[in-house]
């Protein structure tokens, strides 16, 4: 039997690279990886080791775990299953039984699980939270959290802290309330509830218009990070909804759209900083946190950055919240620039309207999701990032439960067709190193590794090794259909293998054996 | 067995069939010309249908003009409801999972929408037909039913999706509405520039034009102007220039006479999926 994942070992996941514990990898959000067998002077000698089948329709988004010689992944339509690493082959199937008619925005996916002693945790499109047991697949607790008729759903990888599982509901395009929970590991009793979107006589109730709160949105799905020396979950929340339609929810529309200091214990707000105030434009704040310790201005500091989906890059002082610096990471029209205080200046001759106006980045963002990476050997952030501008339309809606609630629709700029890149930026001052173009704006992250390379995959199904330093590539393959997630890595008996999901499908990769 | 119980509730259902199907025949949109219908029509339909039909239901990258009042699937109210939640199969058009009141309020709002004021066409089809088969030249690169070249878009079905306004536009000024390929925004997948014109220039200085079947970051697959596949990996291509115009020649009323484009547009509108 596998050894047991305790939370020591989550907290010094760092210290076993053979393994992938965590979504993020670590709990600092840096998706890098110590090991070095494959590095630039090999890796045009990356060759295919294994494929997994998911069988089943619809983007592929999970970041499997790796433990001790077995992968753990989720798949569409809240599938899952284990694989012996080395091979590919399956140790068991899991596939939930989803209620029909469910309809999350942007697909029946999951990110991942999350994984404690010898539970999985996995939180379903029916937004409920599961726990299986890692040698067979079998379901060990199962606690509802939120009314999936209400559009509420789960997409997220959870984080698992201490005994607790965090987890964050989707469904912002569907006027849900938000939350941030966490659950007890061993029987699934709820902990505690951070919501989003205040209610009466909680602070920042102000900032919504009317009864514009009911139906606030500010989802979480996207897994947070975690400094266990502050015991402080950073949790990002999504847009305000009806996202593309401010004029009936006037005021911040707190706390939408923001990076929120959660005590990992009793899930009490300690800071938060709103990026996109009153949001019109979908920018959900949603992408993983990065946690630092860096010199800032001379003395050492606890920075959180952010390559926030508005297109601004953000430093932030994660003990206290304090705003330090942000700049542009690509084009960005619907602000000038942020003021001192963190604020986005506005360009108002752009909010949407019903004609329609041109705004970049569009409705998806400068970027998106899907992961960043940062690497302590090339102190460089990683970031995958969509260069394109739609045109947004703006319409007032009524709330409907269980029905799209967008006041709006985009479209894509008919002038330019959208493109993309991979880039390189220097955290100390928001500066792009290099940038790696795309054909297609992408909807993967990156992977960085000691053996200074950076993995990627574009939305064309090329999965890529790019050189740390440089944005040189140095290795590509062809996988049939577009990636949709980020890769990860691990050893097993001396050999490094770079895993990726691309299509309905999970490839590893090694070196070829010489000859 | 079957008990009297459950007889009278097969009977039951069997009077509720026939009351839906009698009811199908005779169903009209209860909320036609209704202006708040309308209005929450307009919102749902730019949310839901524009990615494809074009922000004012005049057409897009995927899906046909709506504004033309030409109904393929049918164009009653009962056929334009069916075809909305079931889609049509074999075309990009899917089921949708919408309330009744929402579709009847997008039906009121495409209906609203006048057809757009067009010369009627006067041409005769049988002349248009031997324009574009001989005197023209456009079978060399578009096909119908089977004959034809590959270069430009098949039109065999080009009269169901196309207005005549269009038509003409496309004649006169192909690189005026070049389709940059519409974006899915749920998918996000972008299309390949179809209707592009890409030049590309090897190592040793060669340069090929055609049209994008294909492409990625690092490779790119074209029919050339001699309607040939090529492919290339761009690590092996000095240039790929992307013209940012048709390929198609711009049809002036010198070369195609004000007559002559009435009687091709009207050969056009005529060709049909039967």
């Amino acid at each position: 039997m596998p050894a047991q994942v305790t939370y020591q070992r989550l907290l010094g996941a760092d210290q076993e690279p053979q393994n992938w514990l965590t979504y993020s990898g670590r709990y600092s959000g840096w998706r890098y990886s110590a090991l070095n067998q494959i590095n630039t002077g090999n890796a045009s000698r990356l060759a295919m080791q294994w494929t997994f089948q998911v069988a089943d329709l619809g983007q592929f988004e999970t970041t499997p775990l790796v433990v001790d010689g077995v992968l753990y992944g989720t798949g569409q339509n809240d599938r899952a299953f284990a694989l012996d690493a080395r091979t590919g082959r399956a140790i068991w199937r899991y596939q939930r039984n989803l209620p029909d008619k469910l309809q999350p925005c942007c697909g029946m996916v999951n990110r991942g699980f999350a994984i404690l002693g010898n539970k999985l945790f996995m939180a379903t499109l029916d937004a409920h939270l599961i726990a299986l047991d890692t040698r067979t697949g079998n379901l060990l607790w199962d606690v509802k959290a939120a009314d999936s008729n209400a559009a509420y759903a789960f997409t997220v990888a959870p984080l698992v802290v201490k005994n607790e599982v965090i987890v964050g509901i989707s469904g912002g395009e569907y006027g849900v309330r938000g939350f941030v929970d966490a659950y007890d590991a061993d029987t699934g009793r709820r902990r505690w509830r951070f919501e989003t979107v205040p209610g009466p006589g909680q602070p920042g109730h102000e900032t919504w218009a009317g009864d514009s709160w009911k139906t606030g949105g500010a989802p979480a799905w996207v897994t947070g990070s975690y400094d266990p020396e502050l015991n402080l979950v950073y949790w990002p929340t999504g847009n305000p909804s009806p996202s593309g339609y401010g004029g009936a929810r006037g005021g911040d529309n707190l706390y939408s759209n923001s990076m929120l200091a959660l005590d990992a214990d009793s899930g009490k707000l300690k800071w938060y900083f709103q990026f996109t105030p009153h949001d019109l434009y979908d920018y959900d704040a949603t992408q993983v946190p990065v946690l630092l310790d860096e010199e800032w201005n001379g003395r050492p500091r606890k920075l959180l950055l952010q390559a926030n989906r508005n297109g601004f890059f953000y430093v932030l002082d994660r003990s206290n919240g304090k705003f330090l610096q942000a700049s542009a990471f690509g084009k960005v029209t619907w602000a000038t620039g942020i003021s001192p205080d963190g604020r986005p200046l506005l360009n108002s001759n752009l909010v949407p309207s019903p004609e329609g106006n041109r705004v970049c980045p569009g409705a998806l963002g400068l970027t998106n999701w899907f992961s960043p990476s940062y690497s302590p050997d090339t102190r460089l952030f990683y970031v995958a990032t969509s260069d394109e501008c739609d045109i947004f339309t703006s319409a007032p809606q009524t709330y409907r439960e269980g029905h799209d609630f967008l006041g709006s629709v985009y479209v894509p700029d008919p002038i330019a067709r959208p493109t993309g890149a991979l880039k390189a930026l220097d955290p100390s001052t928001g500066a792009e190193k290099w940038e790696f173009k795309y054909f297609s704006n992408p909807n993967g992250g990156a992977l960085s590794t000691a053996g200074e390379l950076v993995f990627a995959g574009d939305s064309d199904g090329n999965f890529i090794a790019l050189d740390a330093r440089t944005g040189r590539d140095l290795w590509n393959m062809q996988l049939g259909a577009a990636i949709y997630s980020t890769a990860i890595t691990y050893q097993l008996d001396g050999k490094q293998y770079v895993i990726i999901p691309a299509g309905s499908a999970l490839f590893a990769f090694a070196l070829a054996d010489q000859p | 067995m079957i008990n009297a119980k459950q007889m009278s509730l097969v009977l039951t259902v069997l009077a509720l069939v026939l009351a839906a199907r009698s009811q199908e025949k005779a169903v009209t949109n209860p909320v036609a010309g209704n202006p708040r219908a309308i209005h929450e029509g307009a919102s749902l339909f730019r949310a839901n249908c524009s990615p494809c039909h074009g922000l004012n239901a005049k057409g897009g990258g995927r899906g046909p003009d709506l504004t033309a009042g030409r109904w393929v699937h049918g164009s009653t109210d009962a056929d334009l409801f069916r075809t909305v939640t079931r889609g049509v199969p074999g075309t990009e058009m899917p089921a949708n999972a919408f309330d009744d009141s929402e579709i009847w309020a997008i039906l009121a709002y495409v209906r609203s929408l006048a057809p757009p004021k067009s010369e009627a066409v006067s041409g005769d089809p049988a002349k248009g037909k031997k324009i574009f088969w001989e005197t023209a030249g456009c079978s060399t690169c578009h096909m119908v039913q089977g004959r034809g070249g590959v270069l430009g878009p098949d039109l065999s079905r080009v009269g169901e999706a196309r207005s005549a306004d269009y038509l003409i536009d496309s004649i006169r000024q192909p690189s005026k509405e070049l389709s940059t390929g519409m974006l899915d925004p749920n998918n996000h997948y972008g299309l390949p520039l179809v209707y592009d014109t890409v030049t590309v220039v090897t190592a040793d200085g060669h340069k090929i034009m055609g049209v994008a079947r294909n492409e990625d970051t690092f490779s790119i697959q074209l029919i050339d102007i001699n309607q040939h596949l090529q492919f290339f990996l761009k690590k092996n291509l000095r240039e790929v220039t992307h013209e940012r115009k048709s390929l198609m020649p711009a049809y002036s009323a010198d070369t195609l006479k004000p007559a002559e484009l009435q009687d091709l547009v009207a050969y056009l509108e005529g060709l049909r999926a039967e």
